[in-house]
């Protein structure tokens, strides 16, 4: 007979770290959204000189859990008219596929659900899992805001996919590889490819900011002119779990960038001791994650929003090309010295470089031909007026 | 005690999903429901394909089928007018012929499904990305570049069917 670990059964141990697994994957999502939630408030607060929950606990820390317990004594509303099951589908097709995220990233050496071949393929596969449930909460709320909300998700979200993918290869080209693992195991010290490639960490942040619905592209649930979006006819412990998804998501975003850009468990002191090292590591993701996560924040409460046709005409006209032009250069560099990542690394910071100063550029041209036909359109006018 | 029927077991669920799921989309009267469906079938599919031992192929087909192409399905119906037809007469008249159609089809179909009975047993290889791109870039080069093309013109096409003119 086969014994597994523990003396236990293969079948049973199998079935048994299929429980710990999700169990540790959800905690850590909705505690980790707990923390986000209260971060959110303090940040936006200190940054519009406000004090933010102070009430609840000690420097307010445990407004959020006030908040959870009362979103789940909530009454579950449906309107009458909505799609029955798809409704009640939808906010678990959105979480699903991010709590199933947390499998493959790697918090720390060893530290690691599974690690697969193509993790990286595997999680922008789930990634795009959550656009169908955002547009079939969209058409089940039978609801005309959150429809448009839907909609307007579906195209921004197949729309960011494109150079968010695009970026990630860059550093796959790299590294030769689609391991989470492997690509940390390339990385040390400042040999983090957050150097080498900037490029295509900053097309992938702004991509990612897309990707996980938030300011400045949070068009599928902006509160001025859509009410809530999808998220209108929902209420209770549904929300809840749209919002959980939401800063999971979030989550999983930072930690890719932490994990294929700035070396993701690595970190001073993590090989003194065979569980200490491991622990630091840990530690040190979480810090970095945590970083990025707080950057959003930051964003959030600094940028406004962007219009529809802005949002595709960005990502069309301007990620899309970049990230196309920047594969490009890798990939031939690449080839053209191999095993010295120098020539990449110049070539990346060059061309970012080159994009930050042709932005102002483009802006200004633009900016021209607009007031060119707003003047010629009004010419017309005049002159169509005339003759009464 | 080996578990390798557990992998018979899944083959059969899934297979119940496949199929239940096809003639789901092609019987239920409400098209957003069908849609659903078969992104779920897609979804079966995939995992059709990790238990033969190809992740990255089931990967592919969730990211593009079930992220993309479903949307792309679903967002097309949402801007169809929709006059509260009985959807499931479109395919009822149809059937005489639909059957005809598809019956020698099916006849040479289940014959080349049969002649597979004895088959090698596929050896999971955790998705290594390697066989397929030598043979999507090198043994399949040709079809590739001529998929990719055809992929071109079709999308030129409908750029230049939807384009309106610029001052109305």
């Amino acid at each position: 007979m086969v014994v597994g670990p523990f003396g236990l059964d293969p079948a049973i141990w199998a079935v048994l770290r299929l429980i710990i697994a999700i169990a540790l994957a959800a905690g850590l999502v909705f505690n980790g959204a707990l923390a986000q939630i209260y971060l959110e408030r303090k940040i936006q607060a200190i940054i519009q000189d406000r004090v933010g929950p102070i009430h609840t606990g000690p420097w307010g820390l445990l407004q959020t859990f006030a908040d959870a317990i009362k979103l789940l004594g909530k009454e579950d509303i449906r309107a009458r008219l909505t799609d029955h099951w798809f409704f009640l589908a939808a906010p678990a097709i959105v979480f699903s596929p991010m709590l199933a995220s947390y499998v493959v990233i790697p918090f720390a050496p060893g530290v690691v659900g599974a690690d697969l071949n193509i993790g990286l393929l595997y999680l922008t596969t789930l990634g795009s899992m959550t656009v169908l449930g955002i547009v079939l909460a969209g058409w089940a709320s039978n609801n005309k805001y959150s429809l448009i909300g839907g909609l307007r998700s579906a195209g921004q979200l197949i729309s960011y996919e494109v150079p968010q993918i695009l970026s990630l290869v860059t550093v796959v080209l790299l590294v030769g590889s689609l391991s989470l693992t492997k690509i940390v195991d390339g990385q040390g010290g400042w040999h983090v490819y957050g150097l080498i490639v900037p490029l295509a960490f900053v097309t992938y942040f702004i991509a990612g900011l897309a990707e996980t619905n938030r300011v400045p592209f949070d068009l599928p649930e902006a509160e001025s002119e859509l009410v809530a979006g999808f998220l209108t006819e929902y209420s209770g412990m549904r929300w809840g779990l749209f919002f959980v998804a939401e800063y999971g998501e979030v989550t999983v975003v930072a930690s890719i960038i932490t994990t294929l850009w700035f070396g993701g468990w690595h970190g001073p002191f993590t090989d003194i001791h065979p569980l200490l090292g491991p622990a630091l590591g840990v530690l040190w993701f979480t810090l970095k994650t945590y970083f990025f996560v707080l950057v959003f924040m930051w964003i959030r409460a600094t940028l406004p929003r962007f219009r529809i046709d802005q949002l595709m005409s960005l990502c069309w006209k301007l990620l899309i090309p970049v990230t196309l032009l920047n594969l490009m250069v890798t990939a031939v560099l690449l080839l053209a010295f191999p095993g010295t990542h120098v020539p990449v690394a110049i070539a990346n910071w060059l061309m970012l470089g080159g994009v930050m100063l042709l932005i102002p550029f483009l802006q200004k041209r633009r900016l021209i031909a607009l007031r060119q036909r707003l003047e010629t359109r009004r010419l017309a006018l005049a002159t169509a007026e005339r003759p009464r | 005690m080996s578990y390798d029927f557990l992998e018979t077991v899944l083959f059969a669920l899934l297979t119940i999903g496949i199929v239940g799921g096809a003639v789901g989309v092609v019987f239920l009267n409400r098209i957003t429901g069908a849609a659903l469906l078969m992104a779920f079938t897609f979804l079966c599919n995939a995992g059709m394909f990790v238990l033969l031992g190809a992740e990255t192929i089931a990967a592919f087909q969730v990211l593009i089928y079930v992220g993309a192409i479903t949307v792309l399905i679903l967002y097309g119906v949402m801007f169809t007018p929709q006059q509260h037809r009985p959807y499931a007469l479109f395919f009822q008249k149809q059937t005489p012929w639909a059957a005809l159609f598809v019956a020698p089809i099916a006849i040479f179909v289940a014959l080349f499904a049969f002649s597979f009975r004895d088959s090698a047993h596929p050896t999971p290889r955790g998705g290594d990305l390697v066989p397929l791109a030598t043979s999507v870039f090198k043994d399949f080069a040709f079809p590739f570049e001529v998929a990719s093309v055809l992929l071109l013109a079709a999308m030129i096409g409908a750029i230049v069917l939807v384009k309106r003119d610029e001052d109305e």
